[in-house]
């Protein structure tokens, strides 16, 4: 067994997570300063969350959900002055791997910064993901002082590591022995009592990309399918099994697929290849998660109308997360299919970016008017939590929800 | 010629360079093959790709292709004094890495026959403006695909037309966060909601 496989082991077991526990608390309590006032609720409500997101109410209090916020919006508002921002990014993105004290550290932090400003917003749930190491591409940019300091990582867009077949076959595809879980078991040990872990799992179709290139994706589809059909599957093996193994863990609740398919005008590649290709090996993913009997939501930027139906009757998504106004307001989303998903956020990024505080405010009302009242909705921002998404917005949004639920409530 | 659009259509790029060669042997003249099939199967390519027939796969190999039809007949034109139509400077905005989509667009205005100066990503407007004055060209598509750095693009677009308050270039722009009452508000000239549409606007320039 190689040494990453024995730490893995050693981190997840129950001795050393209860441990670690009780030092995260303490970590969360010196570093952080909560502005519980600022969040949604006091009391997380998981079991109420699942309901929304199966569409088996109407009534109660409008969730917030979101897929992930990036670590400088976090440790701004937890007012984490140190926190390791560099390497959390890099472990968000699975490009650092955690095989050295640093990355370990800097991991445990972030998943501390993520509990605690995940409790504080009023949250029925933080999300975390297993560990899978496969290495991935991307571009850094060091964008500081330009742009107030922040970087981002980038996908590549051309090529990647896999750019053709002797490329995949020396590929070091991770072993199922080399899943760890001691993300989502720490989690799942820390939350307090109300909230559960949503499993965050990169999509099939988005590895894809980020090993290929989008580019060299795009041409492979067309001149060599096969590798990207053995690329896929081996994706898929993966994800089944992280997947099987996460959400057989208590206080696991459900599941947050990141599956980027489509641009402004349609999907990034053919429907058909979709089809034929993709949407079977998104299916065998869901199932593994029904197996749990959890929720699977679906995040997709892009218009994807052309493989909606697929993903409602084939996959058996549950509910479907990340809107742009430009493609589609939420609202005619949720007009169209409210009867078959859940429709979670949808407050386009650049009004939470560049609008005014009192138009964030009118828009989140306006979209809680409309969608709130027939269930099987969550407020949220259109995308993520971004590092550029000012702070105020941001709470502005999650206030407007707060008087929403209050109103509700009372009448 | 028919035979020399379909190979370009379909992506196939050995075909496309092999059947441009002998069009030429046998007495073809190249401005008729690009100006009568290759930029005509282009125009097809992205009308297409609008139509929501044609995919960015699809618009790539038929880019490739083009190019190595291209890459017989540039020499030749070239020899002959014959140059594009006209020149467009291109880049993704300072602090943005996205470059797909602008390639999207490189494809449709080579495609259509114009000379595309690709900046690159990550452009601040100092390299906008001295590429304007460098080139002379007829347009300046700026690509974006973050709120964040759609404030990037508003300065840029201010600093490129202070810079260049004489000039006559036309700014475009292009990217998915974007619209045309954005284009509005930071004065840019045209916003492109696909390759095919920022082409056509170049083409009107003419």
């Amino acid at each position: 067994m190689n040494s990453e496989r024995i730490l893995n082991k050693m981190m997840e077991s129950d001795i050393l997570i209860k441990l670690a526990s009780v030092f995260g608390k303490k970590l969360s309590d010196l570093k952080m300063n909560q502005q519980p006032e600022k969040g949604l609720k006091s009391k997380s409500d998981f079991e109420h969350l699942k309901k929304v997101l199966l569409r088996e109410t109407t009534d109660g209090p409008v969730p917030i959900v979101e897929m992930m916020s990036d670590p400088e919006l976090m440790a701004k508002a937890m007012g984490w002055e140190d926190f390791p921002i560099d390497m959390a990014k890099a472990i968000m993105w699975s490009v650092a791997p955690l095989d050295n004290l640093k990355t370990l550290w800097a991991g445990f932090q972030f998943l501390e910064l993520i509990i605690t400003f995940s409790k504080t917003m009023g949250y029925d749930y933080a999300t975390t993901w297993p560990y899978v190491p496969i290495p991935r591409t991307y571009h850094e940019a060091d964008i500081a002082e330009k742009h107030g300091g922040k970087w981002r990582i980038w996908q590549d867009e051309s090529k990647g590591i896999i750019s053709d077949r002797a490329a995949f076959e020396a590929f070091p595809w991770p072993e199922p022995d080399d899943i760890g879980l001691f993300p989502v078991k720490y989690m799942a040990n820390r939350l307090p009592e109300g909230m559960k872990v949503m499993v965050f799992q990169w999509g099939i179709f988005e590895d894809l990309k980020l090993l290929m290139g989008l580019e060299n994706l795009a041409i492979k589809s067309i001149e060599e399918p096969q590798l990207v059909i053995d690329i896929a599957e081996k994706l898929t093996v993966l994800a089944e099994e992280a997947l099987s193994r996460s959400c057989s863990l208590k206080r696991v609740g459900g599941v947050f697929m990141a599956e980027d398919m489509g641009f402004k005008q349609g999907t990034m590649l053919n429907p058909r290849f979709m089809r034929e290709h993709i949407i079977p090996r998104q299916k065998r993913i869901v199932d593994v998660v029904k197996k749990s009997n959890l929720p699977f939501v679906l995040h997709s930027c892009g218009n994807i109308e052309a493989i909606m139906e697929d993903l409602i009757n084939t996959v058996g998504i549950d509910a479907k997360h990340s809107f742009e106004d430009n493609i589609c307001p939420v609202e005619k989303m949720f007009e169209k299919y409210h009867s078959k998903l859940a429709i979670l956020g949808g407050l386009d990024m650049d009004l939470l970016t560049r609008g005014k505080e009192d138009d964030v405010r009118k828009r989140t009302r306006q979209i809680l008017e409309t969608c709130a009242p027939h269930g099987g909705y969550a407020m949220g921002s259109g995308n993520t939590l971004a590092s550029y998404v000012p702070l105020n917005n941001y709470y502005a949004m999650i206030d407007e929800t707060k008087k929403f639920n209050l109103n509700r409530s009372m009448e | 010629m028919k035979k020399l659009a379909e190979y370009i259509k379909y992506g196939k790029g050995v075909e496309t360079a092999n059947r441009v060669k002998q069009l030429i042997n046998e007495g073809a003249n190249p401005e008729t093959l690009l100006n009568d099939a290759m930029i005509p199967v282009m125009d097809e390519v992205g009308a297409l790709f609008q139509s929501g027939e044609f995919f960015m796969p699809e618009m790539l190999i038929a880019a490739r292709a083009m190019q190595q039809g291209m890459d017989i007949i540039k020499p030749i034109l070239v020899a002959k004094g014959i140059k594009p139509m006209g020149t467009v400077v291109i880049g993704t905005v300072e602090g943005d890495l996205h470059d797909l989509g602008k390639n999207l667009v490189i494809i449709a205005l080579e495609g259509a026959g114009f000379k595309v100066v690709d900046l690159g990503v990550d452009v601040p407007a100092a390299k906008f403006i001295n590429a304007i004055k460098d080139h002379n060209p007829l347009a300046v598509g700026l690509s974006a695909l973050l709120s964040s750095t759609m404030l990037v693009m508003k300065d840029t677009v201010a600093k490129i037309q202070k810079a260049h308050a004489e000039k006559k270039v036309k700014i475009m722009i292009g990217g998915a966060p974007l619209n045309n009452e954005f284009a509005q508000e930071i004065n840019a000239d045209f916003f492109g909601v696909d390759p095919a549409s920022a082409k056509d606007f170049v083409r009107s320039l003419l």
